[in-house]
């Protein structure tokens, strides 16, 4: 059986059933990787910054949202978790409704619920009861950091859990150019009708297989037959380690030849103040020559 | 540190591998400039981290850390860090401490030594901004801090005006008081604790202590934190009593025009402004800071190891009324 990718528990009223959340549909795409023709190394991205054309690591990548063009917001992932939902791992039904009553607009991925064993009978009274009045549940939950929103509906002798897209992010018809609704005859309706009549057959997916990945998936098998390419391993180069002092000198003594501005400042010398109560001097010369930082020459 | 003349690394966008005490990092970008206005370049702000540390090391010690990165230098944007980065090499020391408001603990960043201090100083963290308590004790405050942040016009002479009626305050309830400047505006002032304590003590007295102020000198003093009220005046910031904040770390860099720094200072120093009327003595730049520290050590040293306890409410009052 597939893995469990969430467990929680089904709720609703009183009525609490442990599940796991099990994947449904598996997406068969064929999957590419990108690699070097010339010498068949795999091809690595780089995030590179446009300001200097350097690359950016990790850890020096925030987001940022475009408010107006050009002007971003920047935010980090600290601040988008504090608003993330509590992981409350349930299932939370809302309300019962009709399964005809939702449009297939709404739906996005199912996956499986799956019962404990301890469940078994409140899973099955639950799937009996929407089965025989013919509605689904309406409900929400948080997978890793979302809230989504779902439909729980029996099928066949599983409750499957269909993620649904929210109202606001459904385009409505109303907003498209549509031509003016024309009125057809009668006449036109009934071989219409007629027409889709002749052509009406059971739902059967499995006629409708994807020619075309199977096309590219023959295509790769007889490629692998005759040449394949060896991805050969990257060459590393072994890196030099120097002294932090050697690693700072050359970039300082650029800095400072830019002018940047290291000269003594009048004030820096001046002395912390007299008649002082308690630490002062002596414990500024106490310390003084304990805690003397580590003077580097300058190059 | 050693200084040890070869012959100049490379240092651009690729990197180059130093070894700090044992410990290995990439440094790279040292010559990106990080403030603009006087061409302090990234490398001068680790050479300045790794010059400082022997006294600023101490004040770091044990304390959950929030960053406060400038990936882009002073100018761009920044970010505040609680989480110890991932990408963090594995000698990085953290510290798990209960999040309230994530309901979670967070693995803060400790530094409690020169390889992690220049680790953060390479990822751009100019400021470090520490926590009162250790991270064993968290809900211990190792001191108190007031923190004086003035409404213009009122400026850092104001600021050491109030710092000064503060401490005679303090003194009265026998408690010994450490100025700093915060690297920008205002000053703060820290009086070191490192008795068994806890906010629910800490903040409600330093609360009353700037009530007291408000209350004795209106003209100068203001202790609610609304920004119309604060014009000309100075606010004696006591909210950051408390477990949920930090201030900046005595020695840390502040992301100003110019490498400013969060300075220990003296009181003859803060008396002197007040009494002149100037403060751009006050102005301490990296520079300025380690010759400073070369001639006077850690004028904040007693902080870490001065045992005061708080006086009741009613010591406050007394000490107001005289």
């Amino acid at each position: 059986m597939a893995r469990a990718i969430w467990s929680g528990a089904l709720t609703f009223g009183l009525v609490n059933i442990p599940v796991k959340l099990v994947t449904a549909v598996t997406q068969k795409e064929v999957r590419f990787r990108m690699l070097h023709d010339a010498d068949g190394g795999r091809i690595r991205l780089k995030r590179i910054c446009v300001v200097d054309d350097a690359e950016v690591p990790y850890e020096h990548v925030v987001k940022g949202y475009e408010v107006s063009k050009g002007k971003y917001v920047a935010i980090t992932a600290e601040e988008l978790e504090k608003l993330d939902p509590k992981a409350t791992r349930t299932v939370d039904i809302h309300d019962f409704v009709e399964l005809g009553g939702i449009d297939p607009i709404y739906y996005e991925k199912t996956y499986y619920l799956v019962p404990d064993a301890s469940a078994a009978k409140a899973y099955a009274l639950l799937l009996e009861a929407m089965r025989r009045s013919g509605k689904v549940a309406l409900a929400t939950f948080v997978l890793r950091t979302r809230e989504l929103l779902c439909c729980v509906r029996p099928l066949e002798d599983a409750l499957a859990l269909s993620t649904m897209n929210r109202a606001d992010e459904v385009t409505p018809v109303s907003s498209l150019d549509l031509p003016k609704r024309a009125k057809p005859s009668e006449r036109e309706l009934a071989m219409a009708e007629q027409l889709v009549g002749s052509l009406a057959a059971p739902f059967e997916p499995e006629r409708y297989p994807d020619e075309h990945r199977e096309r590219v998936l023959e295509l790769l098998r007889k490629k692998a037959e005759g040449e394949t390419i060896e991805a050969p391993e990257p060459e590393r180069a072994p890196a030099e380690v120097v002294s932090l002092a050697d690693a700072l000198s050359a970039s300082l003594a650029a800095a400072r030849r830019r002018g940047g501005d290291t000269a003594p400042h009048e004030r820096a010398a001046a002395p912390p103040g007299r008649g002082e109560r308690r630490h002062r001097p002596a414990a500024a010369a106490r310390t003084a020559g304990r805690k003397k930082p580590a003077r580097k020459k300058r190059s | 540190v050693k200084a040890r003349t070869k012959r100049p690394a490379a240092t651009g966008a690729a990197g180059v591998e130093v070894e700090i005490a044992g410990r290995r990092l990439v440094l790279k970008n040292l010559d990106k400039v990080f403030y603009p206005q006087a061409g302090f370049t990234k490398g001068e702000v680790i050479e300045y981290y790794a010059r400082i540390a022997p006294v600023l090391l101490p004040h770091l010690r044990d304390r959950p850390l929030t960053l406060k990165r400038y990936p882009e230098g002073v100018d761009g944007m920044s970010f505040y860090e609680k989480r110890c980065p991932r990408h963090r090499p594995k000698w990085v020391h953290t510290e798990p401490v209960w999040s309230e408001g994530n309901d979670e603990f967070i693995d803060y960043c400790v530094v409690n030594d020169l390889p992690t201090l220049v680790w953060a100083a390479s990822i751009a963290d100019l400021e470090l901004h520490t926590s009162l308590s250790l991270a064993r004790a968290i809900d211990t405050p190792t001191l108190l801090v007031f923190d004086l942040d003035p409404g213009p016009p009122a400026d850092v002479v104001t600021c050491c005006k109030v710092a000064l009626v503060l401490r005679r305050l303090l003194d009265r309830l026998d408690l010994e008081a450490f100025p700093k400047t915060s690297g920008s505006k205002g000053v703060q002032v820290y009086v070191p604790l490192n008795v068994p304590v806890s906010y629910d003590d800490t903040k409600p007295f330093a609360h009353a202590v700037a009530q007291v102020l408000e209350r004795a000198h209106p003209d100068l003093v203001v202790e609610r934190m609304k920004k119309q009220l604060r014009a000309g005046k100075v606010l004696v910031d006591w909210s950051q009593n408390d477990p949920h904040k930090t201030t900046v770390c005595v020695y840390s860099l502040r992301a100003r025009p110019r490498p400013t720094v969060s300075t220990p200072i003296t009181w003859a120093e803060v008396e002197k402004a007040a009494r002149t009327g100037r403060g751009d003595a006050l102005t301490l730049e990296a520079s300025d800071v380690l010759r400073r520290v070369e001639r006077f050590g850690d004028l904040f040293a007693p902080v870490l190891t001065r045992r005061q306890k708080l006086p009741d409410a009613k010591g406050i009052e007394r000490a107001a009324a005289r």
